[in-house]
């Protein structure tokens, strides 16, 4: 039974949202405090010649100009450490910080960033990641051989990363195969685009810093600050206000320490809030353009012999948090499927332009978006119907993956059939409308969380959590959890959370892991509370503790109701209550993939998550315009614990996901500057856009799932959209559209294309 | 009070009057987040000058019900999951309210129309079309049984 069945669940910070009570940031002012703007690169790639902060420190109303030269000589970076706080002999992309500035006024603070002179050597900007892997294309990071990096990314010149997905003789069973299809695809950047854009305010007591930050990775934004400032990670204190969405592009540690650092400089709080400009430019996190060729081989009935691919992604100027893309997009060209032999290289390479990071489902919605046009070519060429090659192909329990994971149950046909039937596929449609279908993948990431439940004296509990919440109710729900276990209500429960001082570690709003890992540990501290209610409620009863139950806040004795004692009754006695526990994070499967290279974890799948979607689109072929009228989507996402949260996750990302198929590009000019860092040039889907969205959950009990059998929930949603959009696209087109996102141009001039019938 | 002359509203709201509910996520009448009414019309207040308000009644967020109450709009926002990070509920609210006084039995359609210049990266506006819905069906209802 799914908890959501039972009772209706309004999320716990829903009043002070829905108020404007509630405090975000940028909306905290603290006394004295001081505002910052920062001093951006001139150029996507160019030496730094010389810095001089002197006209901008002259200026009435500065309180300090940092440079390079004002922090300690320290590299950061998850996979790779290439880069620093401020660039020193390199700026290597637009949004490189060269200079921060503290100032009375935000007004007086851009004056005197302007006023840095910084002079150049200008270098040619590589913007082309896929030339910039070529022997004789200069260097990005002329030191790549020094830097500290994680051995097993493969990190050579200007390619970060490197991975492969080998199994079997792909060579020999392509050159034996009935059919064969190649494709190339290529996907645009894109962008998170959280509606608020981020602030972060820094004051230093003493030694130590309290950082108040727009953040969905709290714990990695402390470590960031004490490695990037030399300082002890007990010295830096991270709370996170309400947070206006994040997407991902609010993971990883991004501009605290540049505040903390100006706060101490000046021994006042200094705040920084970006415009909407600079959240589309500065932060070194977008969702990467990928090039993606195909080439599958099948027998006559179209039974998936032989996969060869090429991935090539574009990271930007540097690593951060990203350095495992090359393999989960590896992983995403392989898809749910049940393949022979594959073959597939897939490369990360260094560029002169925004970094890419983790953006929701980070590499999959265009890998899917690719290899799902190219099943759908696929099945064109083996003559059948493209749910008929899913239907034979897809994975199943006890099939084996493609680095030899076996797969243990697993929704995923019947997550077919389910959207199948939604969508009432088959049906005669009018012929400017068509219906397309995509299946996707996506893992349940196991981590390290902790939790502590108390209670308090008048009978109510506390949740103290690491755990992050990002808007997608996960952290929301987590007294759902709490309540179950100890037979109390959700509304008993208050949640202290978003501060490092007060919960245990956490991985951050991230990877969709919140109640997959800390639901388990909230279980797992609430299990310790339950077991001492029990303990205290036996010797106040004079009864055996096992014929004791937990319900409507009392503890009872079974068979003998009016034999109780209120949980409140317990918890005011004086004495102590607290529970605390992490759960135990069940390993990834076991898996031989020592054919792969490049192997970061991502070679097996724990409790994959699998989906199907299905959409009806309607083209207008005069324009090129195509419009989304109807979507299913079936989701595999283990057992719902918060189905109010859970549908909306379905939702927002399916809308996300539209966007990226049809409007969302960040488009770079060949300096490397973005050509639309606004909200008019770069086109969010609007309330009149979005179509009606049916949601199905199959919920199938999975082993190593999380709480009550539950898997991640929010990053799933947007992996197949666009596939499934590509795809009934090209049944109105006749022929694939092979860049993303599939503007009313790219369609038209593809129409057009195909009419004239030229390649 | 007294206002710079080039401050915007929605400036001298959240950092002269102190109230923070109306959010900025733009600067450029792009998301309405910061939407306000002034004298019952709805104005992205990034992109009105305070000055140009001057006699104007406004209302913001914090305005929509007395005390500690809650609006019905506010309270179906909650209960049809039109909120999740929140950051564009305030001017959402705000564009909805004008909307139901204008348009109290509104079609799906003429929601969707009317909403389209808030935008909202989370929910992908299903329960806030079902919240503004549910209020403007429980209104119909309530005025055919008076
Ligand atoms: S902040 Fe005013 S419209 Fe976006
Ligand atoms: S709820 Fe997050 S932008 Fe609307």
């Amino acid at each position: 039974m799914t908890i959501a069945d039972s009772q209706p669940f309004i999320r716990p910070d829903g009043k002070e949202k829905v108020t404007g009570a509630g405090r975000y940031t940028a909306d905290l002012n603290l006394t004295g405090q001081l505002y910052a703007k920062f001093r951006y690169a001139d150029h996507s790639h160019a030496r730094i010649l010389s810095i001089d902060t002197a006209p901008a420190a002259a200026l009435p109303g500065v309180f300090a100009v940092l440079t390079w030269r004002d922090v300690p000589a320290v590299l950061y970076g998850g996979y790779v450490q290439d880069r620093r706080l401020f660039a020193k002999e390199k700026v290597r992309w637009e949004g490189d910080v060269v200079a921060a500035v503290a100032a009375r006024t935000p007004e007086i603070a851009a004056e005197a960033a302007g006023l840095i002179e910084i002079q150049y050597e200008v270098l040619p900007a590589q913007i082309d990641f896929e030339a910039n892997a070529a022997a004789e294309a200069p260097l990005i990071h002329e030191q790549w051989a020094e830097y500290e990096a994680d051995e097993s990314v493969g990190l050579a010149g200007n390619i970060l990363g490197h991975s492969s997905v080998v199994k079997g003789d792909a060579d020999a069973a392509m050159a034996k195969a009935a059919i064969v299809v190649k494709s190339r695809y290529v996907a645009d950047a894109s962008q998170g685009a959280p509606i608020e854009p981020r602030a972060i305010s820094a004051e230093w007591h003493g030694d130590k810093v309290t950082i108040w930050s727009s953040t969905q990775v709290p714990f990695a934004a402390r470590s960031g600050v004490a490695h990037a400032l030399d300082i002890a990670e007990s010295q830096v204190r991270i709370i996170v206000p309400l947070l206006g969405g994040g997407f991902g592009s609010k993971c990883d540690f991004h501009f605290e320490a540049h505040i903390a650092a100006l706060a101490r400089a000046t021994q006042r709080p200094v705040k920084l809030v970006f415009s909407r400009r600079e959240e589309f430019l500065a932060p070194d996190h977008r969702r990467e353009g990928m090039i993606i060729e195909l080439e599958t081989g099948t027998d006559p009935a179209g039974r998936l012999l032989a996969r060869r691919g090429r991935l090539v992604l574009d990271k930007g100027a540097y690593c951060g948090e990203g350095g495992f893309f090359a393999q989960m997009a590896a992983m995403h060209a392989c898809g749910p499927y049940k393949i022979d032999t594959i073959n597939i290289d897939s490369y990360l390479n260094y560029s002169n332009s925004q970094p890419s990071g983790s953006v929701r489902a980070p590499t999959a919605p265009q890998a899917c978006w690719a290899l799902e046009q190219h099943m759908d070519e696929v099945a064109t060429a083996v003559g059948i119907d493209p749910v008929e090659l899913r239907r034979l192909n897809i994975i199943e329990e006890g099939d084996v993956g493609p680095t030899g994971q076996i797969f243990e149950a697993i929704g995923a046909k019947e997550t077919l059939t389910a959207a199948l039937e939604m969508i009432g596929y088959g049906q005669e449609l009018p012929d400017d409308e068509a219906i397309g279908v995509a299946c996707g993948w996506w893992p349940s990431f196991g981590s390290a969380s902790g939790a502590y439940v108390k209670l308090n004296s008048d009978g109510s509990g506390t949740i103290i959590t690491g755990a992050m919440e990002s808007g997608t109710g996960a952290v929301m729900g987590l007294p759902l959890l709490a309540a179950q276990t100890l037979g109390m209500k959700p509304e008993d429960f208050s949640i202290l959370y978003q501060d490092t001082d007060a919960g245990p570690w956490d991985m951050g709003s991230s990877g969709s892991q919140t109640t997959f890992n800390n639901g388990r540990a909230v279980i797992a501290a609430a299990t310790e509370v339950r077991s001492k209610l029990l303990d205290m409620a036996a010797e106040e009863l004079e009864a055996h503790r096992d014929d004791l139950v937990l319900a409507e806040g009392a503890v009872r004795v079974k068979g003998s109701p009016e034999s109780h004692v209120t949980i409140a009754h317990l918890a005011g006695t004086g004495e102590p209550i607290l529970g605390k526990g992490s759960g135990v994070v069940p390993d990834s499967p076991e898996v031989d993939a020592s054919t792969c290279v490049g192997r970061l974890g991502l070679e097996s799948f724990l409790a994959p998550q699998l989906m199907t979607q299905a959409v009806r689109v309607k083209i207008d072929r005069a324009t090129g315009v195509v419009q989304v009228l109807e979507v299913a989507a079936a989701h595999d996402s283990g057992v719902i614990v918060n189905k109010i949260g859970a549908d909306g996750q379905v939702y927002g990302g399916v809308l996300m996901g539209i966007g990226q198929a049809l409007t969302e590009a960040t488009v770079f000019d060949e300096e490397g500057r973005q050509r639309n860092p606004d909200l008019l040039h770069y086109k969010l889907q609007t309330a009149s856009d979005a179509p009606e969205i049916q949601i199905r959950w199959i919920e199938i009990d999975t082993p190593n799932a999380g709480p009550n059998g539950s898997k991640g929930v929010g990053e799933p949603p947007s992996v197949p959209t666009p596939g499934a959009v590509g795809n009934a696209v090209a049944k109105l087109v006749g022929r694939h559209v092979d860049r993303l996102p599939m503007t009313a141009e790219r369609v038209w001039n593809t129409l057009d294309a195909a009419r004239a019938g030229t390649p | 009070m007294s206002v710079p002359a080039s401050a915007t509203l929605l400036h001298v709201v959240r950092e002269q009057i102190g109230l923070t509910g109306s959010k900025e996520g733009c600067d450029d009448s792009e998301c309405g987040a910061c939407m306000m009414l002034l004298d019952g019309e709805p104005v992205n207040s990034c992109s009105y000058l305070a000055v140009q308000a001057d006699g104007s009644a406004i209302t913001t967020v914090e305005g929509l019900a007395p005390g500690d109450t809650l609006a019905p709009l506010q309270e179906a926002f909650l209960v049809a999951g039109g909120v999740q990070c929140g950051f564009c509920t305030p001017g959402m609210l705000i564009s909805a309210t004008r909307l139901l006084r204008d348009n109290p039995d509104p079609t799906t359609d003429e929601v969707r129309l009317e909403l389209s210049g808030n935008l909202c990266r989370c929910t992908g506006y299903d329960g806030i079309v079902k919240a503004v819905m549910e209020v403007a069906a429980r209104t119909a209802e309530k005025s055919a049984g008076d």
